[in-house]
């Protein structure tokens, strides 16, 4: 077996590289969400879920290594660069493209089309606001835990990013999966396609609800 | 019973060969009778109030695919759909968006299916160059051939082509209609094109690639092929080929 990396093999891996690197960002999200979501079980929850990820238990005095989690988040910005890179090539950018979805979507009526459309705001919403969270995670990992985050959040006023963050990627993701598994024949008929689009209902649902949850329960520690 | 409702139709009408006329919708009314379709409707029309009404229809049975249309915003066969379906018996008819305009709900649908087979070579290419017309073909397993004229009954109406934003966007796009008739031929054992030569033709954004899974093609299709498996099973096959 050998991997063809020829230029008429780009198209492929293109996308390939955009259902693989999407996959793995929702998985990373979803976990992600639960691990910040300790702070609904209180502040120690959350600060030995923090230390966990930086990896104290590796380290004699116990504080961890922070800089884990910057290694992340420049993980993160790789695999959002590529997915982003991929997608915007199947995204309406030229105005008569744009005109053409517009008429056709206006003629025709078309869930899953619609479904796509919101999947394609939220991911330009995405965009901009990702790398502001990544920015301020990656270049200050010392602070996260339930005082320092409940301060970034509430004080700094970085709840105007998160909030509206956290309802389009949920959205965007739920979305994604669902559609890369029919992309991919993981649906062998339409009812399984039915249950699917359920499933990825309740799951930004779910997630939404965590997520604001989660925000809301960072407030006591604010101040 | 239906009978005895009055049915309003707003038709989309436009001559592009006609100098000065602009597009514009044009009401219609007409009395509903049993077991009316749209196509009964229309004939019905053109019949009693407006000879210049342009539409395509052969068989009226949901066979050759002519008379496709979209209907109160789905894009579908209009001697397969019954008048009784609109509870309000408000109907509007617009031409197939994607193709070339004839005239009102007219749209030169076998223009783009031919060059998309030339595009495509949507034929068998047997497995040997032999011309001898007196040797025996080979025996199709059933299953097989089951398999295959699943995918045969595709009736070209061009609902596919229509019903896709991506197709609307790209115009290069092969749609569903192509890539259901490449997965016949693929699925075909006395086809001697190969996963790479399939590639050639398919393996790109404008093919299989290019596909986002938006899956109008799908929700629509009157003759319900299922084009969202065999989309998945061609992408998985052309994706097989980079390793």
């Amino acid at each position: 077996m050998t991997v063809n990396f020829s230029v008429k093999k780009w198209s492929g891996w293109l996308d390939l590289s955009q259902s693989v690197s999407g996959v793995m960002l929702a998985v990373f999200l979803w976990t992600h969400l639960v691990l910040v979501s300790s702070i609904l079980l209180g502040a120690d929850a959350m600060s030995w879920v923090a230390r966990t990820m930086e990896l104290s238990f590796l380290s004699a005095d116990g504080h961890g290594y922070p800089w884990v989690v910057t290694l992340i988040a420049i993980a993160i910005a790789v695999l959002a660069s590529i997915h982003v890179l991929v997608a915007l090539q199947k995204l309406p950018m030229s105005l008569a493209q744009q005109k053409a979805l517009r008429l056709q979507m206006q003629t025709i009526n078309h869930g899953d089309t619609r479904l796509w459309r919101w999947q394609a705001i939220t991911g330009v919403i995405i965009l901009l606001l990702l790398p502001v969270h990544l920015w301020l995670i990656g270049s200050a990992p010392e602070t996260i835990g339930p005082y320092g985050s409940a301060d970034r959040i509430w004080n700094q006023g970085v709840w105007l990013v998160y909030l509206p963050l956290l309802f389009t990627v949920e959205l965007h993701a739920a979305i994604g999966i669902y559609r890369v598994a029919l992309k991919w024949g993981a649906a062998r008929d339409l009812n399984t396609r039915e249950r699917m689009k359920k499933i990825k209902t309740v799951v930004s649902v779910i997630f939404i609800l965590i997520g604001v949850a989660s925000l809301l329960a960072f407030l006591p520690y604010a101040n | 019973m239906t009978q005895g409702r009055t049915l309003t139709f707003n038709i989309f009408r436009y001559d592009p060969q006609e100098a000065n006329d602009k597009p514009k919708m044009v009401q219609y009314q007409i009395a509903e009778t049993p077991g009316m379709t749209v196509f009964i409707a229309l004939n019905k029309l053109r019949e009693e109030q407006d000879t210049s009404l342009q539409f395509d229809f052969v068989c009226r049975a949901g066979i050759c695919g002519s008379c496709a249309m979209v209907i109160n915003g789905f894009p579908t066969l209009a001697c397969r759909t019954l008048t009784a379906k609109y509870p309000k018996g408000e109907i509007t008819l617009m031409p197939l968006p994607g193709f070339e305009l004839i005239g009102d709900l007219s749209v030169n649908t076998g223009k783009f299916m031919r060059e998309l087979a030339e595009r495509l070579q949507l034929w068998l290419h047997p497995k040997s160059d032999d011309i001898d017309v007196h040797r025996l073909e080979d025996p199709m397993d059933p299953e097989e051939a089951a398999r295959l004229y699943e995918l045969e009954r595709c009736v070209e109406c061009g609902v596919c082509v229509s019903a896709c934003a991506t197709k609307q966007m790209r115009d290069t796009f092969v749609g569903a209609v192509g890539m259901m008739k490449i997965a016949r031929f693929e699925m075909d054992s006395r086809d001697g094109r190969t996963a790479e030569d399939f590639y050639h033709v398919i393996g790109n954004q404008d093919g299989v690639f290019g596909c986002m899974t938006l899956l109008g093609c799908q929700d629509n299709c009157p003759k319900d092929l299922p084009h969202m498996q065999q989309i998945a099973y061609l992408r998985r096959k052309m994706a097989m080929t980079l390793v």
